[in-house]
């Protein structure tokens, strides 16, 4: 990027469009939609779009609670339940920019089974989110995990494993790492699984999915950590890396600086963005 | 010259907020930066949060002093306020700050900030020739590498002997997230519930916080603390510069990166985030900083 096209750190308006941003890991009220069904997520999908402008994103990937117990609310749960049709309020509201998957819950296969129909097969979710926090937390080495992962894979979703390696160790029991989700991948070699925040310790974390090639990296989700995007290029190849935003809770400056300002080509920059996301939902 | 350019840019950053949600999708660019908007050497942008030489545990991308002076200016920084990493561990102290001066001295754009540990005998004098022969307009200290507390006597010491000297006093509250570090090289965000308090009983003393991620309670602890201020360099959310701004005054917050160990776009991108008013980005960007350090001189 020649230095007398930046604003504030930013590429011009046109270059931006030019990435066509497709952002994997959106997360407007990610733990609880809101009472009602929706307030909350409409409310911090409003707070982001300003950014959303800033940046120029073309489209942007959130993973809804469908009634499966991802929340520790129970009312709510019981209102999704009865009124599916309020989890495609965001969809519905905004269907040029939003594309979403849906929150599963190992710990309930049954019932993840049925919403892998209801929600990807008949549509409009396009894969799932397996959390790392929560009451939906299982670590992916689980048993339970395989038969899931079949059922998508036939259906053909995409699969979003939240990882990080902490210092200290694992702070909740449910959690995963890298490692672990390349246990899960080596399984699954036809599955295609996505990283998320590429373990928070990138660099252990590119190092234990490196010899799998199913699995890729999101970005987001940990500071903007000089030399990330570098080291995942080197080693991995800019084809399996995805970006992430993690707006709005994370920040325009924290997870895209990590994109636009490492020294990679700009064709690696345009398949970080957009090109590898758009391969793995099949678009255009 | 440089006034009009980044009135510009705020003008058209600014605007991006105006943006109506329905208009938000892939052709609603018109209000957002230009290929016309030239920032670059036509601001005075100061950030106030730069390291110079090697991170223990990684080496980065801008890591060398030429290359990180390079990447400051072609971001239109014109001024950036150094501390050491060597700082960080090394116990040779003088050394530390003698080889910061040097490295300082080769370019225009650097500032140094000395590093003093108050815990290692001598620090007196690392003060005094911080003051006296490297001419710096502040210090900055690094409590959980050192291992002190905020309340402990030495840096309440330091702090006074700082204040009479007309040192500005850096307090690094993180260098790196906790959850990431080497596991032989574990260092908490450095707990500042005495500092309000320290501060206050010491009202001369010039203080900036950096890398801090303040909660809103806290934040209200500190709104009254008029001689503490804050960087931006780990202010994360989409709007927390502009909360951060709220809560504490935008006369308060000062444009920090925390570069070359975070990229130096970050922090920049989320003050444009921010929507802040034209005055109180000028104020953000460079004149908060101009104010902080010539109050010292």
């Amino acid at each position: 990027m020649p230095p007398n096209t930046m604003s504030l750190g930013l590429p011009t308006a046109s270059e931006l469009k030019g990435y066509r941003i497709w952002d994997a890991y959106f997360t407007p009220s990610f733990s609880h939609p809101g009472r009602d069904g929706g307030d909350l997520i409409m409310a911090d999908i409003q707070r982001s779009l300003p950014t959303i402008a800033l940046g120029q994103f073309e489209k942007l990937h959130y993973f809804a609670h469908v009634g499966l117990g991802t929340t520790t609310d129970p009312a709510f749960e019981t209102l999704v339940r009865q009124q599916p049709q309020t989890v495609l309020k965001p969809l519905e509201t905004w269907p040029d920019l939003l594309i979403g998957s849906i929150q599963l819950n190992p710990h309930d296969p049954v019932a993840s089974s049925d919403a892998l129909r209801r929600w990807l097969r008949d549509g409009p979710m396009r894969g799932v989110y397996f959390a790392g926090g929560g009451p939906a937390a299982m670590t992916c080495t689980d048993p339970r995990f395989h038969r899931l992962v079949e059922q998508i894979s036939e259906l053909g979703g995409v699969i979003m494993q939240h990882t990080w390696l902490k210092t200290g160790g694992k702070q909740g029991p449910g959690e995963s790492t890298p490692a672990e989700l390349a246990q899960l991948a080596a399984a699954h070699p036809h599955q295609k699984f996505i990283c998320a925040h590429a373990g928070g310790q990138w660099e252990e974390g590119i190092r234990a999915i490196a010899d799998h090639p199913n699995v890729l990296i999101e970005t987001s989700g940990f500071d903007a950590t000089a030399g990330f995007i570098e080291m995942a290029v080197r080693d991995l190849g800019a084809s399996r890396i995805i970006f992430g935003s993690h707006l709005p809770s994370r920040s325009l400056g924290t997870e895209l600086s990590k994109v636009i300002a490492a020294e990679i080509s700009e064709e690696d920059k345009r398949s970080i963005l957009s090109a590898n996301f758009r391969r793995l939902l099949n678009v255009a | 010259m440089k006034r009009r350019a980044l009135l510009h840019s705020v003008a058209v950053i600014g605007a991006s907020s105006l943006i109506a949600p329905d208009q938000t999708d892939a052709s609603a660019d018109e209000s957002v930066p230009t290929d016309e908007t030239d920032w670059a050497g036509s601001t005075a942008i100061t950030d106030t949060n730069v390291h110079l030489f090697h991170w223990p545990c990684r080496r980065l991308p801008l890591d060398e002093t030429a290359r990180l002076v390079a990447k400051l200016q072609s971001l239109g920084v014109e001024s950036a306020w150094a501390g050491s990493f060597e700082g960080l561990l090394h116990r040779d102290i003088k050394g530390v700050n003698q080889r910061l001066f040097d490295a300082c001295s080769q370019h225009a754009l650097l500032e140094p900030m000395g590093t003093i540990n108050p815990r290692a005998d001598g620090w007196q004098r690392d003060l005094k020739r911080c003051r006296n022969d490297f001419k710096m307009r502040g210090i900055r200290v690094y409590p959980n590498y050192h291992q002190f507390q905020l309340a402990d006597d030495c840096f309440v010491s330091l702090l006074r002997a700082a204040a009479k000297m007309r040192l500005l006093v850096q307090i690094a509250v993180a260098l790196e997230d906790v959850r990431t570090q080497h596991p032989l090289l574990q260092v908490p965000d450095v707990d500042l519930t005495a500092l309000p308090e320290v501060a206050s009983s010491i009202p001369d003393a010039q203080i900036q916080l950096l890398n801090h991620r303040l909660s809103s309670s806290q934040l209200k602890r500190f709104q009254s603390v008029k001689n503490i201020r804050f960087d931006t360099a780990r202010v994360d959310q989409t709007d927390g510069v502009a909360t951060l701004t709220k809560a504490v005054g935008s006369d308060r917050v000062l444009f920090g990166s925390h570069s070359p160990f975070l990229i130096p776009e970050a922090a920049l991108i989320r003050v444009a985030e921010a929507n802040l008013s034209e005055p109180d980005l000028v104020a953000v960007l460079s004149k908060n900083a101009s104010r902080f350090a010539e109050a010292r001189v």
